[in-house]
């Protein structure tokens, strides 16, 4: 059975952490002013370019390319005046423990520069990159620097959570859970009474283990992501298995967009490349669906057929296939059964849903099915 | 002073009889249409009144006023300062057809076809009925006011009535007045107001004032001090002559045989080239009686060779009768020399070599001058010009080209091409003109010109010559001669390349500027946030960043000098 490990990481939110990088780095700009030099400030490159897949930690991680910018270059001057204008305002935020969306920081800094027409912000797709090269510079998520992101996912389960002032057990809020916010770095868990984490793509599967009492029954807690899991939810999923040592298991719908959910919780993502080791789980496991499940309990008359061209046919391939034929050749979905799953789906060219498993009764998925492949740890990697 | 000097100007008067020939040929003569015709007239009034200036070496004042009478009946009203016109010679100026001063000579001038202010009159007369009213006063005792008319059979002016006044202030010039019907005043690139403003920036010595229809005033002021010095004469060149000028010439002569003729009427002939000349006809006269067309086509590439004693020789008996037989045509009297005979002059001097023709009759504006008319006129931001050294076309007559180019300022956007033929505005048939075709060939984004079309540009192309080829009659746009649209292409080129550089300049400094204000403008709000994450006061850091910034500029600015000093 799936027990609690011992925590590899501590809680380790500390806001003087970021206000003193953000101070180290006002210095090193100011030393070179003083210096007579033109200031200049280095941002890891972002992009593909930058992105590699760590195979010892087992994650996408960002690379060392640095691009350098200057105050006093035509093409770098607006660049360096922003993001010293975020760093700013972090600084104040973080100082003052406020909090702020990505929107509110981008009206926050927003003003007609004095002299000119021109606005510091002209849109929230200029200060929004900004926020992210300084994760970058600093190595710190934004909600670290209490920039919050859109909060979406909830959980269900017996943990006590502790958030500010507030203490509560995440089974006793009723059918509807704890919504995860924005920012969990403040989170803390006084008390942990189950095995392991079951992360799940639909709500309305969650919402049906809720009802079947699973979490009760299984000692699991439910994290519901609703479709792609927010950073909050991959940062909580990350400390309670680093922190608290619970063991992780994925649980989606089984088609191309539900693996890559399952991808990006496991070994994060090129675009977050930066931030794996803050957001991935590399150790989370993949319980269903999987192909082999729908021969397994009988799922033929309910399975979907995959959208797009098969790549056998002219024009091919699209939609889904393309898409598992690009999961196919990521280098943590290389192991023979990943790649007996996406083989069959091709060769299916269908898809299987979480709820498609009501097909067999309601309470199938809960009393049967993953009880049944959690304890024989019928788990894919 | 300016008495004797007009005095001198008409003795050279001479007449043709073409009245009759005015009165058929009246489109030709620049009479055509309805806005064309307005422009001749103003520029034959205005020609004369420049001209006579200049000749009397006077700096012009022209004031031209339009009166609208009815509708297409204008009055003409054209006044100058210029040297007056002799009362005897009042009926021939403006009376007789050809009788302008320069017709029968071989000179550089505005007018050419010698039909100028007579033409006028004669428009004038035909369409309203009119006599022209001259008043006019060579600086003496009296001024004289005279009604002309042409008299189109006899083709002789006539003075109707005639009005003696005295000249107390001493005024001198000369005003005329005519009434003139269909026409129609038009404020187009065609119309008069074009006219006179791309005269005046010809002519910057000339003040011109101008009253349109509508009594709007318009003054082109004088810009330039300087009086240009009136043409020479310059005798024709052998290789630029035609049989027809032979002709013409050797009926109004005085010398009293061909040789005189020839060596005194023309340049670069002398005794010796006659002798020359004598064998080149007789080695022709031979060749052409030899039958064998491959023999014949032998002969001529020898005689192109300089072989001519040879050639001669070859033939013997018959080449020394031959030989003789052309001697005699150079000592019998011009008169005599038959249409054929010319022929084979012209011929002869086609195989000839002879020294360069004399280029110190032309006149070119002069660079300065053109630039000067530029700023005064188009007021524009940059302006220079070129004038070329004088080439030859046709082997044997003498032209300069001259390029002006002005660029922003009050110019409109767009390429404004302002042609010019010995100083004359020619304002139609620019497509069949070789200066338009010379200047639309530049490809002006080598020149950092990206857009014509929305550039402020005005190029300004004069073609000197004592013989403009003309495409036409109306002379309004010049042939395509090889010769000419080359150095039109040349010296276009030269005045592109002086606004690149200048562009070039331009656009460095403006960048430079632009740097340095996105710099500046950057430094309050770094400055501010800097403070925050530092403690340090704003403006510390503020006054260090602007140091910067003027270290950096000083450094670029610096650099810019020593780069420009280098080249």
């Amino acid at each position: 059975m799936l027990k609690r490990e011992k925590p590899k990481e501590r809680f380790s939110y500390d806001p003087k952490k970021v206000l003193q990088q953000l101070e180290r780095f006002g210095k090193k700009v100011l030393e070179e002013i003083a210096a007579g030099r033109n200031p200049f400030i280095d941002v890891p490159t972002r992009g593909l370019s930058n992105v590699y897949f760590d195979e010892r930690d087992r994650l996408i991680k960002m690379g060392d390319k640095t691009s350098r910018r200057y105050l006093f270059h035509v093409a770098h001057a607006r660049k360096f005046m922003q993001t010293l204008l975020i760093a700013a305002y972090i600084k104040r935020l973080v100082g003052e423990g406020k909090h702020a969306s990505l929107r509110e920081a981008y009206y926050a800094n927003k003003h007609t520069i004095l002299g000119s027409k021109e606005n510091t912000f002209e849109d929230q797709s200029e200060s929004d990159p900004v926020i992210e090269d300084l994760e970058r510079m600093f190595g710190v998520l934004r909600e670290e620097m209490h920039i919050t992101a859109d909060r979406r996912g909830y959980i269900y389960g017996n943990v006590v959570i502790r958030d500010g002032e507030d203490e509560f057990n995440a089974s006793k809020l009723g059918m509807g859970g704890w919504a995860v916010p924005g920012t969990v770095e403040h989170i803390e868990f006084p008390e942990i009474n189950v095995d392991y984490v079951l992360v799940v793509e639909t709500a309305a599967m969650a919402d049906r283990l809720i009802e079947e009492k699973y979490p009760k029954k299984e000692k699991a807690l439910v994290v519901a992501t609703q479709g792609q899991a927010s950073r909050g939810v991959r940062r909580l999923i990350h400390r309670l298995h680093y922190e608290e040592g619970l063991p992780i298991i994925v649980f989606t719908d089984g088609d191309p967009y539900g693996w890559y959910i399952y991808s990006t919780i496991k070994q994060g993502s090129i675009n977050l490349a930066y931030l794996s080791e803050k957001l991935a789980t590399p150790e989370a496991k993949f319980v269903g669906m999987a192909m082999d499940d729908i021969r397994k309990y009988g799922l033929e008359n309910v399975t979907e057929k995959l959208k797009g061209i098969p790549p056998n046919k002219k024009g091919g391939p699209t939609g889904d296939y393309k898409r598992i034929i690009e999961e196919m050749n990521y280098p943590w979905f290389q192991s023979k059964e990943w790649q007996r799953q996406l083989k069959l789906a091709l060769k299916w060219g269908v898809r299987i849903e979480q709820q498609a498993l009501a097909n067999k009764s309601l309470e199938f998925v809960a009393k049967e099915y993953l009880p049944e492949k959690i304890g024989k740890e019928e788990l894919l990697p | 002073m300016a008495n004797s000097e007009a005095d001198k100007l008409f003795k050279e008067f001479k007449i043709q009889s073409v009245s009759e020939f005015f009165r058929r040929n009246a489109a030709m003569l620049g009479y055509t249409g309805k806005l064309r015709s307005f422009t001749t007239l103003i520029h034959e009034a205005v020609t004369n009144s420049l001209d006579a200036c200049e000749e009397a070496g006077i700096l012009p004042y022209v004031r031209v006023e339009i009166e609208e009478l009815d509708t297409e009946h204008y009055k003409i009203i054209v006044e100058d300062n210029g040297p007056g016109i002799p009362e005897k010679f009042i009926a021939h100026v403006f009376g007789k057809m050809l009788a302008g001063t320069k017709a029968h000579r071989n000179i550089q001038s505005r007018g050419q076809q010698g039909i100028g202010i007579s033409g006028a009159v004669m428009f004038a007369q035909i369409t309203s009925g009119k006599a022209t009213r001259v008043i006019t006063s060579t600086g003496g005792e009296e001024i004289i006011e005279a009604w002309v008319g042409i008299d189109v059979e006899k083709n002789e002016g006539k003075i109707f009535k005639k009005i003696k006044h005295s000249n107390p202030t001493g005024w001198r010039g000369t005003r005329i007045e005519m009434e003139v019907k269909d026409v129609r005043y038009i404020r187009s690139k065609q119309g008069p107001y074009w006219y006179l403003k791309l005269t005046a920036i010809v002519n910057p010595h000339a003040h011109i004032e101008f009253i349109e229809p509508d009594g709007k005033l318009i003054v082109f002021s004088r810009s330039s001090e300087e009086v240009p010095e009136p043409p020479e004469e310059m005798k024709p060149h052998p290789k630029g002559i035609m049989t027809d000028d032979i002709y013409r010439m050797t009926k109004r002569t005085t010398r009293t045989t061909v040789r005189t003729f020839l060596i005194g009427e023309f340049s670069r002939i002398s005794d010796k080239k006659i002798d020359e000349l004598v064998q080149y006809i007789t080695a022709l006269r031979l060749i052409k009686g030899e039958e064998e067309q491959s023999v014949k086509e032998q002969l001529l590439k020898r005689l192109v060779n300089g072989e001519v004693d040879k050639i001669i020789a070859s033939f013997g008996k018959s080449g020394k009768k031959v030989l003789r037989e052309v001697r005699k045509i150079m000592e019998k009297p011009p008169r005599k020399l038959t249409w054929h005979e010319a022929e084979e002059i012209v011929e002869a001097f086609k195989y000839m070599t002879f020294l360069a023709p004399p280029t110190h009759g032309l006149r070119p504006i002069g660079d300065e001058n053109i630039e000067k008319g530029l700023t005064g006129i188009l007021r524009p931001e940059f302006v220079t010009a070129v004038t070329r050294a004088p080439k030859v076309y046709r082997g044997g007559i003498p032209f300069q080209v001259e390029v002006g180019l002005a660029f922003g300022g009050e110019l409109s956007s767009g390429l404004d091409l302002l042609r010019y033929a010995n100083r004359v505005p020619l304002l139609f048939d620019a497509g069949s003109c070789v200066i338009t075709s010379a200047a639309r060939n530049i490809d002006w984004k080598r020149y950092r010109v990206d857009d014509v079309d929305r550039t402020p540009l005005a190029l300004l192309v004069n073609v000197v010559s004592v013989h403009v080829p003309y495409t036409s009659t109306g002379k309004q746009s010049v042939a395509s001669e090889e010769e000419i649209y080359e150095e039109i292409r040349l010296a276009v080129m030269e005045v592109a390349r002086r606004l690149a550089k200048y562009l070039g300049g331009k656009h460095r400094k403006l960048y430079q500027v632009k740097r340095r204000k996105t710099f500046e403008k950057y430094v309050p709000e770094v400055s501010r946030a800097l403070s925050i994450l530092t403690g340090i006061s704003e403006g510390e850091i503020e006054e260090m960043l602007v140091t910067i910034i003027e270290k950096k500029f000083e450094s670029i600015e610096e650099q810019a000098v020593g780069a420009e000093s280098n080249a």
